[in-house]
């Protein structure tokens, strides 16, 4: 028996060998600052989700706005969000403007980014510049507020989608996806035995994008989903707001600021109580849910899709 | 010159022989051969036109007395007028130092913090547990910050959860979300929460492409952690470093506007206040008029323009990539 054979069963850990075991106290200080920041973060969100379960009673016992062990647990938050009211209309919009503006999103990347991979092509050049250029320079809030008005979107809710429906950065990564994972031979292929440029896209190219074609789909969908600014900007007069401008206002009206006085009054016009903060946790969770559900599916590709587009653009 | 090739085509590999054959066709047969690609090409296109390069053309309204109620041709034309008014303007050099004490402080502690958290992460050998931390850590990257504001107000509010605790201790409420003199601090802490995590993901691949046997030669030549860390992992990540410096340059004036929107109520202007709110807040709120907002847009638009361009200069100088390759 060798000294190695003994050994090796021991060795657990993924460690190479040559990498010299770190000290205890390196390990503590190490293991102590990524628990502290991954307890940051996950300890509030859990305050969050606590709150919004808890009843009337348990929070006034806590004296706060948020708890961390909901002690009765209470479903009339949700109750509330989902009976049909204002809460409800705002979370059906938010839905249905992540939806369209993801499809029409994706569908006008998409087909960027395919017209632009194929290198040499009519125009190509051109094309190209005028999307780095976007890099470069923006037009500037006033001008895209001018411009949004005069097209007759203002206070219309395609101005909350057609305005920022194109995000050039992605078409830059998915063009670089298509030139360098999609083998050539494939695409020759498929023009030898005549395809031509849409079935090719629509056979070949998509088919074999579907991880990044994911990850640009779930930025395009987070984007939607967290609108504020675009509604705060081209729509402000419409009664039915998306949820973050919603939260927004509860979160002003409960700070007794005077943002929040004409929110304060709505609910008292409406003889309703001012939201409470398990109401207004509820919805924080509803916000959030969304985006936990799509998230793990699509996580993997993170890295992936962030450096094609980090040492491409 | 026909045969299939073997190599991956990459546009290199197409560039020889590719240009030789199209220079022969005349543009109607390109055209014939091409418009479907074109066709693809078109609502992009058409979409930039609209939203971006036509509205850019408006700027030019910043060197006009510009009213939407009379025809276009009758603006009468004030050259430098609104800039000058712009700087003279009482809210504007504040708005404006302000703008670059964030982009400074996020320049200093968001890129050293990002960097640690990568190394920290990337150090952590169980890979089952670094996946974890990561789903962890990205995962406020994604959150509003409408979201990441209420959070903030819940927990370190004056009612909120650590108020709270140092109640029940018998402490002082905490006036954290309300103070002007700790908003900075207040910023950095938003930030570390939401996108520390975000900004590691990029470092964190440039440490996985480092040829391991790189550190097994200097483990093996009597290198310490520290002295492989130095010599080895800062050098690889370096290009990315630079990339995202000169990106970071080039967005110096531009820090967002969601979060000072949000927390300008309850903190007050004077420390809220960056380029991007003082245009919302000038022109579209206030009275100061069209021309106004457009100058300061513009203002904001030029300078970002010549950072960027002056930054990836100096990054090509210096033998590093850049964000674009000189062609």
């Amino acid at each position: 028996m060798t000294a190695t054979d003994v050994r090796k069963p021991r060795r657990r850990s993924a460690r190479p060998v040559w990498d010299e075991e770190p000290s205890i106290l390196g390990k503590l200080v190490k293991a102590a600052f990524l628990l502290c920041y991954a307890a940051a973060i996950v300890l509030p969100i859990w305050a969050v989700v606590a709150t919004s379960f808890a009843s009337e009673r348990a929070l006034t016992r806590a004296g706060g706005n948020l708890l961390l062990l909901p002690t009765d647990v209470s479903l009339q938050a949700y109750r509330e969000i989902f009976s049909g009211g204002a809460l409800t209309d705002s979370l059906i919009l938010t839905g249905l403007l992540t939806l369209c503006g993801t499809a029409i999103s994706m569908v006008l990347t998409i087909c960027g980014a395919y017209a632009l991979s194929r290198t040499g092509s009519l125009l190509h050049r051109p094309i190209l510049w005028l999307i780095l250029l976007t890099f470069l320079f923006g037009p500037g809030m006033y001008p895209s507020f001018l411009v949004v008005q005069q097209l007759g979107l203002f206070d219309s809710y395609w101005s909350l989608i057609l305005p920022g429906a194109v995000g050039t950065f992605n078409i830059i990564i998915l063009r670089a996806f298509f030139q360098n994972s999609i083998p050539g031979e494939l695409l020759d292929a498929a023009k030898m035995d005549g395809a031509g440029e849409f079935r090719t896209l629509f056979l070949i190219v998509l088919p074999m994008s579907k991880a990044i074609l994911a990850v640009i789909a779930l930025f395009y969908a987070v984007g939607y989903w967290n609108l504020y600014f675009q509604a705060v900007l081209y729509t402000p007069g419409l009664d039915t707001q998306p949820i973050q401008v919603v939260l927004q206002r509860m979160l002003m009206s409960s700070q007794g600021l005077p943002e929040g006085a004409q929110a304060a009054a709505q609910y008292q016009a409406q003889g309703e109580a001012a939201p409470t903060a398990a109401l207004k946790m509820a919805v924080v969770v509803c916000t959030i849910i969304p985006i936990v559900i799509m998230y793990p599916f699509i996580q993997k590709h993170f890295t992936k899709a962030v450096i094609t587009g980090a040492v491409k653009g | 010159m026909a045969t299939l090739q073997t190599t991956a085509p990459t546009e290199a590999d197409h560039a020889p022989d590719r240009p030789r054959v199209r220079r022969k066709r005349t543009v109607a047969q390109r055209l014939r051969h091409d418009w479907p690609l074109l066709l693809l090409a078109l609502p992009v296109v058409a979409h930039l036109m609209v939203f971006h390069y036509w509205p850019s053309a408006w700027n030019i309204i910043a060197f006009l007395d510009y009213s939407p109620y009379r025809p276009f041709w009758e603006n009468p034309f004030v050259g430098f007028a609104w800039f000058e008014r712009l700087f003279n303007d009482p809210y504007f050099t504040p708005a404006l130092l302000n703008t670059l004490k964030f982009s400074a402080a996020n320049l200093l502690f968001m890129f050293p913090l990002s960097i640690v958290l990568a190394l920290a992460m990337n150090s952590i050998v169980s890979i089952r547990l670094r996946s974890a931390f990561q789903s962890v850590v990205y995962l406020p990257h994604f959150f509003s910050w409408v979201l990441v504001v209420t959070v903030f107000v819940q927990v370190l509010g004056s009612d909120g959860l650590i108020s709270n605790w140092l109640m029940g201790m018998g402490g002082e409420r905490l006036n954290f979300t309300s103070n002007p003199d700790t908003f900075m601090l207040l910023v950095w802490m938003q930030w570390a929460w939401k996108d520390a995590g975000w900004g590691m993901i990029i470092f964190l691949a440039a440490l996985a492409s480092i040829n391991p046997s790189l550190y097994e030669a200097a483990a093996v030549d009597g290198a310490n952690r520290w002295r492989r860390m130095w010599h080895i992992t800062l050098p690889s990540i370096r290009p990315v470093i630079i990339l995202l410096l000169i990106l970071q340059i080039g967005g110096i004036l531009s820090v967002g506007f969601e979060q000072y929107q949000l927390q300008r109520s309850s903190i007050g202007y004077q420390s809220t206040e960056v380029l991007d709110t003082f245009v919302y807040y000038q022109s579209i709120v206030g009275n100061q008029g069209e021309s106004f907002g457009t100058a300061a847009g513009l203002f904001k638009g030029v300078i970002g323009l010549i950072l960027i361009l002056v930054a990836n200069n100096i990054a090509h100088r210096l033998g590093e990539q850049g964000i674009y390759q000189k062609s």
